[in-house]
């Protein structure tokens, strides 16, 4: 089973302890990802916690296994900008980076970012369908080895070896290189919603929402990890559990996400179980705002970790991607244009 | 130079050093750009000798063929991501990010900013760049590069708005922040900022350039002016004169810094400085010779010729091809250079102490390097020589302190932290603590209200 913690965005006293502390408790407990919730708009909820990629930075130099995935909404960003910070955090934690792709509508943040020539409301299907398969192409315009550095001939990098782009796509036009050397994992972990049919062709890692619907997804993921999305309401007695989710209207699993109820025994056997079903590979918790994640990391961490049948048999790997199972990719424009059968440069 | 007397000094950080060589130097760590324990070690000496900030500049584009003549401009770490970094190694010294508006809109740039000088507690820097250079247009999916006028109106609506988002954003946990509603010519932004509004009320904001828009920037709303390099010290002088000039019309006049950059070449004695100034050069890889004259040095950085003999023909106005490097060159061939080849050939003894008929004569490597244009203005010396031009600057109304250039990384930092900072220290030029925690204090500058506050004053 992995692993992974939504750290909340918003609702803290103060955003950048308190997310320091989470980060370093979950690193403690065994987590093995973290997700930096990002959302470019004011929210009811308080001020919010800075932006994923400086948080990611920041918590890549407070800890020192836990992957540090990204939210980042592709409507308000390039793939350029995208591309070189997600890469540099990669550099920066030492290949422990990933990346969320969020799409759903956001007529708040919409309203933050329209100027000349861009409205983000418009061309969301097509800007979703290029631009993960651009970003990963920029990760690939330099070769693994393009970075020389030799002071002896004063060769400081192989320009045979990096690359520029030569397809366009319908909305975005980017010639490349990117200015940053291949990250560490080759590609950072991208995750994306299964459900997503112009997302989760190019992703690493399928996101689902309850587990019980999860099998279709299972199926169309292949080799590919899955990992359901689930707020725990849990608590010390099942009754104040139960309390707890009420209270919150008792929300109940959907296509977003999965909800559990219960005391620690409880919780921890139903997540166990859709485990060893065979649905899903791990988890991404997201906390009510009832449920300090302290309380999960306390009551429920220490059950999962001692089940053996639980055990993440890639926990010891020291990339994110090793954490997952999954191997670090060939670099793409290599390879086409070794298919194509034309030279390199 | 205003009355208060304390210079303010900033660390540009290349990774490969600002010599396009450097990174070859013996003492240098040739892939410092991707070690960020290395970055967070150099920002944490910078800072144990109170310099003002770290500046990490940027480009939006990579240009392999840079590799011998600027080899830091071809690729680096993304700038937020990398300052955070050295924001979490680090406690009192301020980081400058470069962020370019044409690239980007102004509610990403306030709430990255703002993301910053959280995490900071207060020693955010903005470089506001509009970019210069064409190729970054080709990464974003633009058909054209926007012309210098056009740069500049959308940079500055973008700062309008960035600043509208942090006077309306939150200043305490539970306070409802403002929206803008703004609408203008080129951004439709409701606001309000979603993150807390910076510790600094605003991000320090610095700016470079020589346009008459740069200037306009410089004097309506910029904190520091980084100035790049100028010809003769009357042209340095000319430039502090306007910013502060063009300032005093906005009643700014003193709140604005004019920094330029400074590459010191130092080693305890003056010989040793030389020695080191002429290892350096002898690291460049040079252009081919059938490469000749005017090169324009992309990245926004200057334009110059091309590093060989047959340039340094066409630079000097005398045919000096074909010899070795090493050798001295003829008194009666320095003789016959043209009025800009003496021009050369004084800054080349300004900086090696070789002249055409003394003890120490000059070389055709000499001319040769001294033919593309400096990134910066160099100074070459033992710390009391450094330490002079430096006071000297500042006192003929030159600067307001200099944005450090190390020749390479990490050795010319240490070299400057610990031979030339003491010597400014001891003649009570430069400060030996901190003025507070935050870059603003450093400075000297008050918060900016808050719309809240301005509503209610």
């Amino acid at each position: 089973m992995i692993l992974g913690y939504e750290l909340p965005g918003t609702g803290f006293r103060d955003p950048v302890r308190s997310l320091v502390t989470a980060a370093g408790a979950a690193e403690a407990g065994g987590v093995d990802y973290l997700v930096l919730d990002d959302r470019p708009a004011a929210r009811p909820a308080g001020t919010g916690a800075p932006w994923s990629m400086v948080t990611a930075a920041l918590l890549a130099a407070k800890t020192t296994r836990v992957g540090l995935v990204t939210n980042a909404a592709i409507a308000y960003c390039e793939p350029y900008h995208l591309a070189r910070t997600v890469a540099s955090l990669d550099h920066i934690s030492h290949g422990r980076s990933g990346w969320q792709v969020i799409s759903e509508p956001d007529p708040a943040a919409d309203a933050n970012h329209r100027r000349e020539g861009v409205d983000p409301a418009v061309d969301r299907d097509a800007r979703a369908a290029e631009f993960i398969p651009l970003v990963q192409d920029l990760w690939d315009t330099w070769e693994d080895g393009a970075f020389i550095h030799d002071k002896a001939t004063g060769r400081f990098i192989d320009p045979a070896r990096i690359h520029t782009l030569t397809s366009e796509g319908q909305v975005f036009k980017v010639r490349g290189p990117l200015n940053v050397v291949r990250p560490p994992q080759g590609h950072p972990v991208v995750f994306a919603p299964a459900a997503d049919r112009q997302l989760a062709p190019a992703a690493d890692v399928l996101t689902v929402g309850d587990p019980e619907s999860a099998a279709t997804a299972r199926q169309a993921a292949g080799s590919r990890p899955v990992v359901a999305v689930v707020s725990p309401f849990v608590a010390e007695t099942e009754a104040y559990a139960h309390e707890l989710h009420a209270r919150a209207g008792a929300p109940a699993s959907d296509a977003t996400r999965g909800v559990v109820v219960g005391d620690e025994l409880q919780v921890a056997e139903r997540l166990a179980g859709w485990i060893e079903r065979g649905l899903v590979d791990g988890f991404t918790l997201r906390f009510p705002p009832s449920v300090p994640l302290e309380t999960f990391t306390d009551l429920v961490l220490p059950r999962l970790r001692a089940d053996e049948r639980l055990r993440n048999e890639f926990a010891a790997a020291d990339t994110l991607r090793g954490r997952f199972g999954l191997s670090r990719p060939a670099n793409r424009i290599v390879e086409r244009s070794a298919a194509a059968g034309t030279t390199r440069g | 130079m205003p009355t208060e007397r304390t210079l303010h000094l900033g660390l540009m950080f290349w990774a490969t050093g600002t010599h396009a060589a450097g990174w070859r130097h013996p003492e240098a760590q040739a892939d410092a750009a991707y070690d960020i324990a290395l970055i967070q070690e150099v920002s944490a000496e910078a800072e144990r000798a109170k310099l003002d900030f770290v500046f990490l500049g940027d480009r939006l584009a990579c240009d392999p063929s840079l590799q011998h003549s600027n080899p830091a401009q071809i690729s680096r770490l993304e700038p937020y991501t990398t300052a955070t970094a050295i924001a979490a190694a680090t406690t009192h010294i301020g980081i400058v990010v470069t962020a370019n508006p044409t690239y980007s809109d102004p509610y990403s740039i306030a709430r990255h900013l703002a993301s910053l000088d959280l995490v900071s507690e207060g020693r955010a820097a903005w470089n506001l760049v509009t970019g210069a250079d064409a190729a970054a247009a080709l990464n974003f999916s633009r058909d054209a590069h926007w012309d210098t006028g056009k740069r500049y109106e959308w940079a500055e609506e973008c700062l309008q708005v960035v600043r509208a988002l942090w006077d309306g954003a939150a200043e305490l946990e539970g306070q409802e922040p403002l929206p803008i509603g703004h609408r203008g010519p080129f951004f439709s932004v409701d606001g309000p900022l979603d993150v807390a509004r910076p510790p600094q009320g605003h991000v320090v904001l610095f700016n470079a350039g020589t346009s008459d828009q740069a200037r306009e920037l410089a004097a309506r709303a910029s904190d520091i002016v980084f100035a790049g390099p100028q010809a003769t010290f009357a042209d340095r002088k000319a430039y502090y004169a306007d910013i502060r000039a063009r300032a005093a019309r906005y009643g700014r006049a003193d709140q604005v810094k004019v920094l330029p950059g400074l590459t010191p070449i130092v080693a305890p004695t003056t010989e040793e400085a030389v020695a080191l100034h002429d290892r350096l050069n002898d690291l460049y890889v040079l252009d081919p010779e059938q490469e000749v004259g005017e090169l324009i040095r992309k990245g926004g950085i200057g334009e110059g010729y091309r590093r060989n003999l047959s340039s340094a023909s066409q630079a000097f106005g005398v045919d000096v091809r074909g010899h070795d490097l090493a050798a001295e060159v003829p008194a009666d061939t320095l003789a016959q250079v043209s009025e800009e080849g003496a021009r050369r050939l004084a800054e080349i003894t300004r900086l090696t102490r070789r002249t055409a008929n003394g003890p120490q004569r000059i070389t055709y490597g000499d001319l040769v390097h001294a033919t593309p244009t400096q990134l910066s203005h160099v100074v070459v010396g033992n710390p009391e020589e450094v330490a002079d031009m430096i006071q000297e600057w500042c006192e003929d109304g030159a600067a307001d302190g200099f944005n450090i250039y190390p020749a390479y990384v990490p050795g010319s930092v240490t070299a400057f932290t610990e031979l030339v900072v003491p010597v400014l220290q001891h003649r009570g030029l430069f400060r030996k603590e901190y003025a507070g925690r935050t870059l603003r204090e450093q400075l000297g500058l008050p918060v900016p209200p808050s719309a809240r506050a301005e509503s209610e004053g």
